[in-house]
């Protein structure tokens, strides 16, 4: 290793050593403005195929020297479309006015460690989401909610409704059984953490395990407005120089910083609120006769029906738990600005929340200041610095056995003639026919969590050389998250299901979770006469992640008392997590003329989580881009792009923490411990899974921009899935980890880019995303392996409900995402699939003069099953309505379309000097949804957003929709 | 000079690749650190946990079987209680839901705890001699009762006995291979408990048979029942020679299964809030109905404030079997024995023997002394009804009815119509047979 890296210094150091000579030099000045006449700041202004360059003052104006006596000047400017102009002593006086880029060619995308490309030059379909579209149309609750629909290949569910998050996003398929399939994030070059925590309301409402919880994930923590841009590299090809780290993809996020000029100052205000976005209904009866029918074993039913509907005492459950109208305020403060040297962005937002539920609701305050100060020329430092203080009050949803406390469950068992509502005194009733009384639960039992959290990241730059043909950089970057999440269970001593047996719970979790990375690039950019350039680039990345979960809980509480130490069984657990990565980086790009891109890189990567934690694992990249609109022979005007282009990446993913290990759990009896052989058998050779991808397409742009189109071919293989598997249980273990399963996702993303009408009195923009993601596990075990010795079809733990109900099973030659049954003959048998057949999402902006403004976002989801258990407790519980009574089955159909976002916006004409203008907006998310779907939302997950975790639904906390009114000054 | 400073970078960055160290679980003890050289600590660790760890799967494994017996019906939310093990509308018993597979995966933990007990043994020098047979027939008599609980749910689709090495596991065993299996096991057990020393405290569930001498009763009183079950009437007479077993004795003699709040323990499995809806045991009627006049065995049942329905299924009675969430469970007591040794003489036609035996239980009980015939089938009829009034709620009558052959609907009642009567749980989808 040593040797390898050696060499790669030794190769830039003769790189550096090539130094042209300069000759005669002459001196271009000018200003730049934008199509209104407005100075541009800051634009970069290169001499093509040189590293020669400056940056436009704060009057928009340059002066530049240039070696020889003619160049072409590049003028780029995000979010502009880049223009070139020839230079030369005579023509030295260069006025240059930009117009904007609705193409995004000119976006510049991360392609490595330290470096960027311009995305016409990108081999990769490299999904990139701005601001704009982030919270441009409405206010968004969670960062991960705002990108629903909004790029291709990025699948969004909402495992349930309550407010302050519970997402999971998917990218190309599943990547991993037993791992997380959540992306890689990293913020301002910051790994950070979207754990989900779970609050052990398990050991209150008996659900099966901490998934099941319907635990929020944390990055419900970023303020959403803090975002510049998001860049999402789906699959191993773009992802590869992530590594071991990569194989779900990778989110890079990047706040906003301020610009140098006019320090700009803006408040806003967000007014709205949150209702059920779809009841489901209650079986109601219209006669003794059908109460009698609906109980036959129950003579009393119907005349306790009668004597409750003559009092006037039918109630509504379902409205009176999911009925409330829950408030919601959000204010933002930003401040940015700066000088040449110094830039600064100070912000500040507060997020209330009520949800449908009463007493449920999310808080969220969030400070943030980004800085980026030059040193010097050859020296920039940047800081982003961000607290977080957030806090979710969930209540109890979702699965449970016997708990009394999940209203889904509560509900599905009563009955809506049986009074439930409590006396003069508080004295709530016993619910006859289950082991809660839901208003109880409502009122008076607690699940809430508070989060503190501390995200920093730094970034130092040398450019410890630059000539006129040759760039060398080093970049030191890095940063720590440190997330303190507290959580907090109550159950009364008098709730139905704990009295006289357990006699309360509180349970109190105090979790921590610090990661901390840094990373060291050197790179160097080599431009050669002949157009070519070149840029090399080697590093290292570290990253370590610490947890500590530590989970106080106890029954049997003392009467009255709330404290986690006056309960008298009282259980602590513990669960510490340490992992710790190494890795090497080297990379090297070729460019001519923008006509051929190419890159090819490495990345080695070592775990604390591998059997051998110093073996190092390869991952390879190489890709090319050819713009063929860009050659000399391409003569079709209307066509400004055309490019081909072709990826290939490898990525992995390690075993989850503690994998390794075959431990022994404690027990105690009669006040003495002892051990007994965990579920688990561990696997000390375990290595990583890895996923390699092959993708290609074509990007097109025609009529002057009007027409942007990029289409995409992946094949994306994971071998060696690290998966849990069942094993025959009379080994005394559950399951075990193996390393044997192939997995291929193959799909196809198309985005279509529109802008027919583009003129001062109306604009319109339009964008189609449109794609389908097909699953196939190719190989089981043994590859060809013969009966007996190959492993045999099997389901995994914790991924369903049984054959009887729905499962999910791993089965060569199906559908990873299919469900399963039985068929007539007992045999198992596909009866649905959760993935969806295509996903189409329709984004459109709508400009009317200056003023107002008009954007949506529809969101069609074709096919994708949904296994709907909320329909089977409700039968059994006699309370569906009487609608849904003839659905056969409980795997649903949960195709939808949905007017995901909807808002408008006018900018008042105020010419103050203290107010520079005042903008109101309304907007909704949600409003409607068309599907045939029964239950509360086709988009559901039971068991969070871990490994095969899509398409469950066991009375989850139901969708909201929301509207808002908007009022914002700058100043 | 240039060149020099990129090389030392070049250096810098390669020494930086730091080397992680092996990885150790902070968060339990490991497996492999108990195989080899255990102390004593150690392995009186591994017994409790072993004896700890016989709680864990049997209160499912009592009202899954009692519901298919219809002695009891479980009403919670979990429809499948009502549904599968009633065979409602024909419907199979799954073979991978909580009804078998908690039972059956927690039974054959406790087994590989006690594999991995006999094996530390066998790797260490630390206990002496005469204790290393008390290990060993402690945890062999265990593993013994755990695999004949297997036994009993999976019947004629057989067990696998040797599972020491999860990575090669032995066959499934017929039933009456696995039958002989099971009996020379606790045969080999009694052995090692003869002569041996206990360097391991029980509970004091096990209060009275915590020495190698008096658990060797109870290894006995197990060896009684199993005999019973393989229709080995004989064998189960003399193995009861060995027992504890007590004509004139308390009926509630015998080793049991303790609970407490305790921190890392659980509570009684079986024990159901009074009048608590929603989850609940509830009494079958028939019980209620068949009961004989004055039977004080009627105690175990509660008429409860509100009648109780669920998926068409309704009761009158709910369980009183355990006063408290801390009640213990009997594993095996006196009265059982009693009623081995009265099945044992109907069997070897001694039918003095066995009435003398009956009348016992019946006046134990409140009832006059038994009045029938006395032939056989009687005596049998007679045997049954103590049984089933005795050990209501306690893992028997689906066994008791099936060696008679009337776990059917001829002696069962069908509550709805399409409902089935299981004999016998599938094997578990996991063991891939």
């Amino acid at each position: 290793m040593k040797y390898f890296f050696t060499r790669a210094s030794l190769v830039l150091a003769a790189l550096l050593c090539m130094q042209a000579s300069s000759l005669a030099q002459f001196s271009v000045s000018g200003t730049v403005t934008d199509q209104d006449g407005v100075s541009l700041i800051g634009v970069s202004i290169l001499v093509k195929g040189s590293s020669v360059g400056t940056v436009s003052d704060l009057d928009g104006s340059y002066e530049l020297n240039i070696p020889g006596s003619n160049a072409i000047l590049e003028f780029s400017y995000t979010g502009f479309k880049a223009v070139n102009k020839p230079v030369s002593a005579e023509n030295n006086k260069i006025d240059v006015m930009m117009s904007e880029d609705i193409t995004n060619l000119e976006e510049i995308v991360v392609s490595g460690l330290a470096s960027t490309i311009k995305r016409s030059n990108l081999a990769n379909a490299v999904a990139t989401i701005s601001n704009e579209e982030i919270t441009g149309v409405t206010t968004q609750q969670t960062l991960d909610g705002a990108l629903y629909g909004k790029l291709p290949g990025v699948n969004v569910v909402q495992n349930n409704g309550a407010p302050g998050g519970g997402i999971a996003i998917r990218l190309r398929g599943v990547s991993s059984l037993s791992g997380n399939n959540q992306p890689l994030i990293i913020l301002d070059g910051v790994y950070i953490t979207n754990a989900e925590i779970p609050s052990g309301s398990r050991f209150a409402s008996g659900a099966n395990v901490g998934i099941e919880e319907g635990s929020s994930n944390r990055l419900a923590d970023i303020n959403p407005d803090d975002i510049e841009s998001i860049e999402v590299l789906k699959g191993a090809s773009a992802a590869a120089i992530y590594g071991t780290r990569a194989n779900a993809g990778v989110m890079i996020i990047t706040t906003k910083k301020g610009k140098a000029g006019d320090t700009k100052v803006s408040l806003e205000q967000d007014l709205g609120f949150n209702t059920i976005s779809n009841k489901v209904g209650r079986r109601t009866f219209a006669n003794k006769e059908e109460v009698a029918a609906a109980f036959p074993t129950e003579p009393n039913a119907p005349i306790e029906w009668e004597a409750a509907r003559q009092a006037g005492k039918i109630f509504d459950y379902e409205d009176e738990i999911y009925g409330e109208t829950g408030l919601i305020s959000e204010t933002r403060l930003n401040v940015s600005g700066g000088n040449q040297k110094t830039q600064f962005y100070i912000s500040g937002g507060y997020r209330n929340e009520d949800g449908i539920i009463k007493n449920t609701g999310f808080d969220r305050f969030s400070a943030r200041l980004n800085i980026t100060h030059e040193i010097s020329k050859s020296f920039t430092i940047s800081t982003s610095t961000n607290y977080v203080n957030s806090a979710a009050s969930r209540s109890f949803t979702g699965n449970e056995n016997e708990g009394g406390l999940s209203y889904g469950y509560t509900l599905a068992f009563t009955r809506d003639y049986v009074d439930l509502h409590p006396d003069e005194d508080g004295n709530y009733p016993d619910n006859p026919n289950y082991t809660g009384n839901p208003l109880f639960v409502r009122d008076h039992a607690k699940n809430e969590e508070d989060n503190n959290r501390f995200i920093q990241g730094a970034r130092f730059e040398w450019k410890a050389l630059q000539l006129d043909n040759q760039v060398l950089r080093f970049v030191v970057n890095g940063g720590f998250d440190i997330l303190n999440n507290e959580t907090f269970v109550y159950v009364p001593e008098t709730h139905q299901a704990q009295r006289g047996l357990t006699n309360g719970f509180v349970g109190v979790g105090k979790n921590k979770i610090s990661n901390y990375n840094y990373q060291v690039t050197g790179s160097h950019d080599f431009y050669t006469a002949a157009g070519l350039s070149f840029s090399t680039q080697a590093g290292i990345s570290y990253l370590n992640i610490d947890r500590d979960f530590l989970l106080n809980r106890t029954t049997q509480l003392i009467p009255l008392q709330t404290n986690v130490s006056q309960g008298g069984a009282q259980v602590i657990e513990q669960t510490l997590e340490n992992e710790e990565e190494f890795g090497f980086i080297v990379q090297e790009s070729v460019n001519w003329d923008d006509k051929i891109i190419g890159t090819v890189g490495v990345r080695l990567d070592k775990s604390s989580l591998n059997g051998d934690p110093n073996k190092y694992y390869t991952f390879p990249r190489a890709s090319l881009a050819l713009n063929i609109a860009n050659f000399d022979f391409w003569n079709a005007e209307q066509v400004e792009q055309f490019k081909l282009r072709i990826a290939y990446g490898e990525t992995g993913n390690s075993a989850t923490y503690s994998s390794l290990f075959t431990s022994l759990e404690n027990l105690t009896i009669g006040g003495s411990s002892g051990f007994v052989n965990d579920r688990q058998q561990g696997n000390p050779n375990l290595a990583p899974e890895i996923s390699s991808e092959l993708e290609f397409g074509a990007d097109f742009t025609f009529l002057n921009g009007k027409v942007g189109l990029e289409v995409t071919y992946y094949i994306r293989k994971v071998k060696d899935l690290l998966y849990d598997r069942s094993l025959p249980t009379s080994s005394g273990f559950t399951n075990e980890i193996r390393n044997d399963l192939d997995l291929e996702n193959r799909g196809f993303e198309l985005s279509l880019l529109l802008n027919p009408v583009r003129s001062t009195a109306f604009s319109w923009s339009s964008s189609f995303n449109f794609w389908f993601n097909n699953s196939e596990i190719t190989r089981l075990g043994i590859p060809d392996g013969d009966e007996g010795e190959d492993i045999p079809s099997f389901v995994p733990p914790n991924v369903g409900f049984g054959f009887g109900l729905g499962t999910f099973y791993i089965n060569e030659g199906s559908s990873i995402t299919a469900f399963w049954g039985r068929d007539d003959a007992g045999n198992p048998a596909i009866s649905g699939d959760a993935s969806p057949d295509f996903q189409l999402g329709w984004y459109n902006q709508l400009k009317f003069g200056k003023r107002l403004t008009l954007n949506f976002l529809a969101h069609w989801k074709q096919g994708g099953e949904v296994l709907n258990l909320t329909r089977l407790l409700s039968d059994s519980g006699v309370t569906t309505p009487n609608e849904d009574l003839d659905i056969e089955g409980f795997i649903e159909d949960a195709s939808y379309l949905r007017l995901r976002e909807i808002g408008a916006y006018y900018t008042l004409p105020i010419n103050g000097n203290f107010i520079e203008s005042i903008r109101l907006g309304v907007s909704a998310r949600n409003l409607f949804t068309l599907t045939s779907y029964s239950s509360y939302d086709p988009e559901t997950s039971t068991k969070g957003g871990s490994g095969l975790s899509t398409g469950l639904e066991v009375s989850p906390f139901p969708s909201s929709k929301q509207a808002y009114f908007h009022i914002s000054f700058n100043f | 000079m240039r060149t020099y400073k990129i090389l030392m970078l070049g250096l810098l960055l390669s020494v930086v690749s730091c080397s992680i160290d092996e990885q150790v679980d902070p968060n339990a003890p490991s497996l492999n650190s108990v195989l080899k050289d255990a102390s004593i600590t150690e392995l009186n660790l591994l017994a409790t946990g072993i004896e700890g760890f016989m709680r864990n799967g049997f209160g499912t494994y009592v009202t899954s079987t009692g519901s298919i017996a219809r002695e009891l019906y479980i009403f919670d939310a979990d429809p499948r209680n009502t549904e599968d093990l009633l065979g409602k509308d024909g419907m199979p018993l799954d073979n991978n839901t909580f009804y078998l597979t908690t039972p059956y995966n927690n039974f054959y933990r406790d087994i590989k705890t006690c594999n991995i007990l006999l094996e530390s043994i066998d790797n260490t020098d630390n206990p002496t001699q005469a204790e290393k047979d008390g290990y060993r027939g402690f945890a062999n008599t265990i593993k013994a009762f755990k695999l004949f609980q297997v036994l009993t749910m999976l019947n004629d689709n057989g067990i696998r006995v040797d599972v020491a090495d999860p990575n090669n596991l032995g066959p499934f065993l017929s039933k009456a291979d696995a039958f002989r299996a099971i009996r020379e096991l606790l045969d080999d057990a009694q052995g090692q408990l003869n002569g041996s020393t206990f360097a391991f405290q029980l509970s004091a569930g096990f209060a009275g048979f915590d020495t190698p001498a008096t658990f060797s009763q109870f290894n006995r009183a197990i060896a009684a029942r199993v005999a019973l079950y393989a229709k080995d009437y004989l064998g189960a007479l003399s193995a009861l020679d060995g027992s504890f077993f007590d004509l004139m004795g308390d009926f509630k003699t015998g080793p049991k299964h303790v609970f407490s709040t305790n921190s890392g323990d659980i509570l009684n499995p079986a024990f159901k809030t009074p009048n608590q809806s929603g989850d609940q045991l509830v009494v079958h009627n028939d019980l209620i109905a068949d009961a004989q006049a004055g039977d004080d065995r009627l105690n175990k049942f509660a008429l409860r404030t509100n009648q109780t329905t669920l998926d068409g299924l309704a009761g009158s009675h709910e369980t009183r079997l355990y006063a408290s969430a801390t009640s213990s469970m009997d594993i095996i007591r006196n009265e059982e024995l009693i009623l081995i040794y009265a099945e044992g003489k109907i069997q070897t036609d001694m039918l003095g023997d066995a009435a003398d035996a009956l009348d016992i239980i019946r006046t134990g009980h409140s009832l006059p002394a038994y009045s029938g015939p006395m032939t056989k089938e009687a005596l049998i009829d007679e045997m049954l009804y103590n049984r089933r009034y005795s050990f209501w709620g306690e893992g028997h009558r689906m066994f008791d009815m099936r060696r008679y052959d009337r776990l059917n609907d001829q002696f069962l009642p069908i509550d709805r119509a399409g409902d089935q009567i299981f004999t016998q749980f599938p094997i578990p989808l996991t063991e891939g047979q």
